[in-house]
């Protein structure tokens, strides 16, 4: 029997992350997790389950392993399609990427997610970050985006340093619509300790926590003033078989399932 | 047509005012960062059009394209079929006041970076549009953080798909081209686009300008002497970044008979009118990944990341200092790099590593 303390934090986050995807989509993946995750949906209860990888291909098999980045060749492997970013991101724009999967450094109440910089200014900032990458297209223009992170108080905050991708904005009703994007937007944030949704106006909301903790103590952990869902409850653990799919066979290497989180 | 209208970002953003302020007049009085349509089409309109032999070294290529002062569109992407070897060459000959044009890329940038913190009067960057620069799985890009940290290059940010959409625009020979993101996001205020009425539904769109290189920069799987370029795995936007530049170089890993391309000619992803130099080079994209060719050199990139990383963390130069005395100028041509930087038995497993990914080549 599987008990919290067997799962370390990114192995929860990639369970979990499995387990909200839904069989016959397409999934519009970012590097590490989101992989990972959607790896394990398609060795269990998504088979079905197609990945766009940003530099263009999709429904690839991952027999050779977990891609160590989208761009990996491995990304590409017996895919039906192979262009480039242009023929993928076209199709998302369209409207056939059902899930956005993305990371980030900080997310607000909204689902606005920060992957630009933190402290400083635009111009100058006391850490730069990589910057949008696909995140800021997928956010915008996959149907439903499922954010994907570590439960850090430094993460979840009242207001992003910078909009990189797109959530609800200032939560009013109309605007996706004014800001000309395409999707629906945020739909789930998956953490270590918690499953957040949204309510129904647009503000994060907690769906379950991890076995152990409460709401209260998943409320110390975030920045903003969190709502509950009516029936929160305690997250699914993974089985000894997905925690044996995770380790030897979605990320053996442990590149990013070993990684450690800071709770400040 | 109403441009120049705003999503609800303006009221909620956190971005300071002053800065807003800042990059609005840099959207209101936009130039393009490089050549302009009119002008890449006068470039495209001088060219010979025949079939005749462009294959050169890249470093005369880089001798006669890239000078101080313009902007150089990177294809590949992150890690995967970066034209390393014509970034090398870039930073032997010494280039200053460069626009740097990409979607994601990794090491092309930080070796230029790299070369700057070297030695800023012979290699400098001035600014970047792009979309992501950093490692992915291998860590943030520490020269990066260091140029942006400190406000020594001007940025331009946009999404993967933006920065990949002005590619287009510029190839397709027109000035923007309207997309479906940034908007909503602080990059509506501080990058270049503009968000407009659509005169036809009336409903807001975010409109990019074109993105034109000077120099276009790509290394592919195999290519004719003319410049048919195939690409296997990823086409990256390298089929965009060639066709908008004014001018440009591709390197490739195979020399392929021009009846390959024409008994298969829908394998050609980039046509020979669009290439300058065709340049043979193996391991070309080293250390990233070529499909059909060879997988990453980790620990190549761990060990320049972490140079470059040490760098950031204590101002010490002297690790940076020693790489680029060591791989770039005491080395005469790319080769010579590889050939001092990875023993044969690792070039054998890196082919191994790819696993065989299938190519035509015939």
């Amino acid at each position: 029997m599987v008990t919290v303390a067997d799962v370390n934090p990114y192995e929860m986050i990639a369970f979990t992350g499995s387990r909200v995807l839904e069989d016959n989509t397409i999934i519009f993946v970012g590097t590490g997790l989101p992989i990972i995750a959607s790896m394990h949906a398609q060795m269990t209860h998504a088979p079905n389950v197609n990945l766009i990888f940003e530099a263009g291909s999709l429904a690839s098999i991952l027999e050779q392993g977990m891609p160590m980045s989208v761009g990996d060749t491995r990304a590409f492997r017996k895919a039906v399609f192979a262009k480039g970013l242009c023929a993928l991101f076209e199709m998302t724009q369209r409207g056939y990427a059902d899930y956005a999967f993305i990371g980030g450094a900080q997310i607000d109440i909204y689902g606005n997610v920060c992957s630009t910089y933190e402290g400083g200014t635009y111009a100058k900032p006391r850490v730069r970050f990589p910057g949008s990458g696909g995140a800021g297209a997928m956010a915008a223009n996959c149907e439903k985006t499922i954010a994907i992170m570590a439960l850090e108080k430094r993460r979840f905050v009242k207001q992003v340093d910078f909009i990189t991708s797109i959530g609800f904005g200032d939560g009013s009703p109309d605007y996706r619509d004014k800001a000309g994007v395409m999707g629906s937007g945020p739909y789930r944030v998956i953490t270590n300790q918690a499953l957040f949704g949204y309510d129904k106006d647009r503000r994060m909301m907690l769906l379950e926590y991890l076995p152990g903790k409460s709401p209260k103590a998943i409320q110390e952990l975030v920045d903003f003033e969190l709502k509950i869902a009516p029936d929160c409850k305690e997250m699914a653990l993974p089985t000894e078989h997905d925690l044996m799919l995770l380790r030897t066979k979605c990320d053996p290497e442990g590149y990013f399932l070993k990684r450690k989180v800071v709770e400040k | 047509m109403k441009t120049g209208v705003s999503s609800k970002i303006a009221g909620w953003t956190i971005v300071d005012k002053a800065i807003l302020e800042k990059y609005k007049k840099r959207k209101e009085e936009f130039e393009y960062w490089g050549p302009t349509p009119e002008q890449a089409r006068k470039a495209a309109v001088a060219k010979k059009k025949g079939l005749f032999d462009k294959r050169t070294t890249i470093k005369e290529a880089v001798a006669k394209y890239v000078k101080d002062g313009m902007n150089i569109g990177i294809g590949g992407f992150v890690n995967t079929r970066v034209p390393t070897a014509i970034i090398w060459n870039i930073v032997k000959k010494g280039a200053k006041n460069l626009t740097l044009s990409f979607q994601s890329n990794s090491i092309c940038c930080e070796w230029l970076a790299g070369a700057m913190v070297v030695n800023p009067d012979h290699v400098s960057i001035k600014r970047i549009e792009l979309a992501w620069w950093g490692y992915e799985v291998i860590g943030i890009a520490p020269l990066l953080r260091y140029l942006a940290g400190n406000g020594m290059i001007e940025i331009d940010d946009y999404t993967n798909y933006g920065m990949s959409a002005r590619f287009k625009a510029g190839a397709m020979g027109i000035p923007f081209i309207p997309t479906r993101d940034h908007g909503g996001s602080d990059m509506e205020l501080v990058n270049r686009g503009f968000m407009m009425q659509c005169p036809f539904s009336g409903r807001n769109v975010y409109l990019l300008p074109a993105c034109i290189p000077d120099v276009g920069i790509v290394h592919v799987q195999a290519a004719d002497m003319y410049g048919n370029a195939r690409i296997f795995g990823s086409l990256c936007t390298c089929p965009e970044i060639v066709q908008a530049a004014a001018h440009s170089i591709v390197s490739t890993e195979l020399i392929i008979d021009n009846m390959a391309i024409r008994r298969y000619p829908n394998f050609t992803e980039i046509p020979y009118p669009v290439v300058d130099a065709v340049c043979e080079q193996q391991f070309g994209g080293y250390p990233g990944a070529v499909y059909g060719q060879y997988w990453f050199d980790m620990e190549h990139f761990l060990k320049f990341r972490s140079l470059c990383d040490e760098f950031r963390k204590t101002g010490n130069k002297d690790g940076i200092k020693k790489y680029y005395d060591d791989y770039f100028w005491s080395c005469d041509t790319w080769d010579d790099f590889i050939a001092k930087i990875v023993p044969h038995k690792k070039l054998i497993q890196l082919r191994r590593m790819d696993g065989g990914q299938p190519m035509v080549l015939s």
